[in-house]
């Protein structure tokens, strides 16, 4: 009886977050509009979550790149189509690997961060000195964070699949000795730019949105002491990375089933 | 249930509370309070832990909801106002919390400058004047460029002063500005608090369970507990009190209205009474 | 707080790489512009079977593509597959006699329409119907007719 009270609790309690969290999506999309006249709030921000994360985006990119030509050629020799390498590397990446992988380290990096940082504002009340100075935080501070990270997501999604197939390239041609002509052909009359490469920025657009509005939220919401914040950031790694994984699937089964 | 002591027309208070009841989840924090806090003084709210005093400053300054009564200031009821007219009334509202709130990843100076910045277009020569006018009045003018994790307890408080200041509020609320600092400190802090409302007649509102630092800088003084409104009077009343729970907290007795044992079984019982005989 | 200027050098040079990689991605990696049908006229072929072609299957001539398939529906009274064929407005000198055919790219690969230019003086317009068309080739069929084949020929020793 017991397992099904907590079980029932659990669920309550699951429902009244999501509905808060949504209130609070809408609250940073009204106050979004107040930050086209201080645009340099959310350049901020990019600088701060989108330039920081770049690093570990190329390096990480060039690494898949790398490993889907060594794993690509392998299987594809077997069949004699070794010269498809360079259109098995770039759709992995520019429908899958590119938003997913660079939304799952954007969480780890950028999410996490975001989430305690602004625990840590609202443990040192300086959320609450900011309202007492009449300054709304989910303006001056939230809002900006939130939108740098749906502008950043697409940007860092397209440089992973553009270094990725460099790494690619750089595998096939230079070292397993694929043409490098067929590597490129084969890639530019498979690839569709609506069916691939749109389809790669709108799955990537809605992972920075629903990745920064997780962050941003848990980080919002935490218990205000040490523990809080560090279980909010936990929660942020573990929520967008469940949430990109089902989103991809979602999303690609829309996709595929319109072509 | 005790009456208002300064006169009651809107003259003569800033701030009225009126029969103010708040929850919080099923615990009542406060019950049925009525204080009114005079223009122009010092105004000390002490009490034990608890006793919600700052859930008291947190109703003031609109951050909660009272679950009946009216918390007057400046003559509007602030739960009746929407986020336009709370925001403008906060804006003449300062409030110095316990750690100063800083924000920590502005200079000294920025942070003074800015409510400044985000309520006013004043031209960059103009705001800087203002920011090294507040920072001298607490004495930190040639602290500007430090960051708030460079600065000691105290001269966080004060830079968080100048900030509260700046734009020449009609009342500031001080959160504990006096715990965990040492006695300089306290005194500086007190001598501030003391010339800010001299100098510039602003309202101010201490709360504190410092009651000798308190008890020297305030005109008028209310002792809340259980809810209620436990004592009230000027420092020198206060002292001379016969109220039990009046004379425990001011003499500082471990044991009296507020017991030293927490509520528990017979003791004997306790100890030998599940082990046999 | 780091320098305003640099901040914004940063992010300027951040967006700049993130928008050209997606040019990259768009133009070199993928066909953006060789997707659109410029200036294109619709014609229509009937077919008694067309495979697995799809929507925006490519027209070739002599292997070069020269359009895309634009829709493709059945028609309830003569019981064929109609396919609405977009062809790029370079490409007028189509004879009204051009034979359609649906051809598989490589072994197992995706279907396409490919034309092949009769000789008469008229040219296809807006609206036209080729009249010769080649259907999609059925692997089952194909093998029945192989087998029927092989089993007529033994019976066929005269």
């Amino acid at each position: 009886m017991k397992m099904f009270q907590s079980l029932g609790a659990a669920v309550l309690s699951t429902i009244e977050r999501l509905g808060s969290a949504a209130l609070f999506f809408f609250d940073i999309l009204g106050n979004s509009w107040a930050l086209v006249k201080r645009f340099y709030l959310v350049t901020q921000q990019v600088y701060a979550v989108g330039v920081f994360t770049l690093p570990i985006v190329l390096v990480s990119g060039l690494f898949v790149g790398m490993v889907l030509g060594l794993q690509g050629y392998n299987t594809l020799v077997k069949f004699g189509a070794a010269q498809s390498l360079g259109l098995l590397v770039a759709l992995s990446l520019l429908r899958e690997l590119g938003p997913v992988v660079t939304a799952l380290l954007f969480a780890g990096r950028a999410g996490s961060a975001l989430t305690a940082e602004i625990g840590l504002m609202k443990a040192t009340e300086q959320l609450a000195g900011m309202e007492m100075m009449a300054v709304n935080p989910v303006m001056r501070v939230i809002a900006p964070r939130f939108l740098a990270g749906v502008i950043s997501m697409p940007l860092l999604a397209a440089m992973f699949s553009a270094i990725g197939i460099l790494g690619g390239h750089l595998v096939g041609v230079g070292l397993l000795g694929v043409d490098s002509g067929a590597f490129w052909s084969q890639m530019q009359n498979g690839v569709d730019f609506r069916d691939d490469v749109m389809n790669g920025v709108i799955k990537s657009v809605v992972f920075g949105v629903v990745v920064t509005w997780i962050a941003v939220f848990e980080g919002y919401d935490a218990v205000p002491n040490s523990e809080g914040v560090s279980r909010a950031t936990n929660h942020t790694v573990v929520y967008s990375s469940l949430a990109v994984l089902g989103l991809d699937f979602i999303m690609t089964a829309l996709m595929l089933g319109d072509v | 249930m005790s009456q208002i002591a300064a006169s009651t027309n809107d003259d003569g208070n800033l701030v009225e509370i009126r029969d103010v009841s708040f929850q919080y989840g099923t615990r009542t924090i406060l019950d049925n309070l009525t204080l009114g806090i005079p223009r122009g003084r010092v105004t000390a709210i002490m009490g034990g832990s608890g006793c919600g005093k700052t859930s008291l400053l947190n109703l003031i300054g609109g951050r909660l909801r009272p679950s009946r009564g009216q918390v007057l200031v400046d003559g509007q009821n602030v739960p009746d106002l929407n986020i336009r007219e709370l925001y403008q009334l906060r804006k003449r509202m300062g409030m110095l919390f316990q750690h100063g709130a800083l924000l920590t990843d502005l200079s000294v100076f920025e942070n003074v400058a800015f409510p400044i910045r985000e309520h006013t277009r004043l031209p960059e020569a103009v705001l800087r004047n203002l920011v090294l006018m507040k920072l001298q009045t607490v004495g930190l003018r040639g602290a500007r460029d430090l960051m708030p994790w460079e600065l000691s307890g105290g001269m966080a408080r004060r830079v968080a002063l100048a900030r509260a200041i700046v734009l020449e509020p009609m009342m500031i609320m001080y959160d504990e500005p006096f715990t965990g600092l040492d006695p300089i400190s306290m005194g500086v802090i007190a001598k501030l608090i003391r010339e800010l409302n001299q100098v510039l007649g602003i309202t101010s509102i201490v709360v504190s369970h410092d009651v000798a630092e308190a008890s020297l800088i305030s005109d008028y003084a209310y002792l809340l507990g259980n809810g209620r409104i436990l004592g009230q009077g000027t420092p020198t009343e206060l002292q001379q009190s016969t109220s039990p729970d009046v004379r425990q907290f001011m003499d500082g007795l471990p044991d009296g209205p507020v017991p030293y044992t927490y509520p528990a079984r017979n003791y004997l019982e306790d100890l030998f009474g599940e082990n046999g005989r | 707080m780091t320098n305003r200027k640099t901040v914004e050098v940063w992010v300027g040079i951040f967006v700049a790489a993130g928008v050209f990689a997606l040019g990259v991605l768009a133009f070199r990696v993928g066909n953006l512009t060789t997707t659109d049908v410029t200036d294109g006229y619709r014609v229509e072929a009937r077919f008694e079977n067309v495979g697995s072609l799809k929507v925006r299957s490519a027209i070739t001539l002599a292997g070069v593509r020269v359009g895309r398939v634009a829709a493709i529906h059945s028609d309830p009274d003569t019981y064929q597959a109609v396919v609405v064929l977009n062809i790029d407005g370079r490409y007028k000198n189509l004879p009204t006699d051009t034979s359609a055919s649906i051809l598989t790219a490589g072994l197992l690969g995706e279907q396409y329409v490919e034309l092949e230019p009769g000789g008469a003086e008229e040219y296809l317009k807006e609206g036209s119907r080729i009249k010769l068309t080649q259907s999609a080739m059925v692997l089952e069929k194909l093998v029945g007719r192989l087998l029927t084949a092989f089993i007529d020929k033994p019976a066929d020793n005269k």
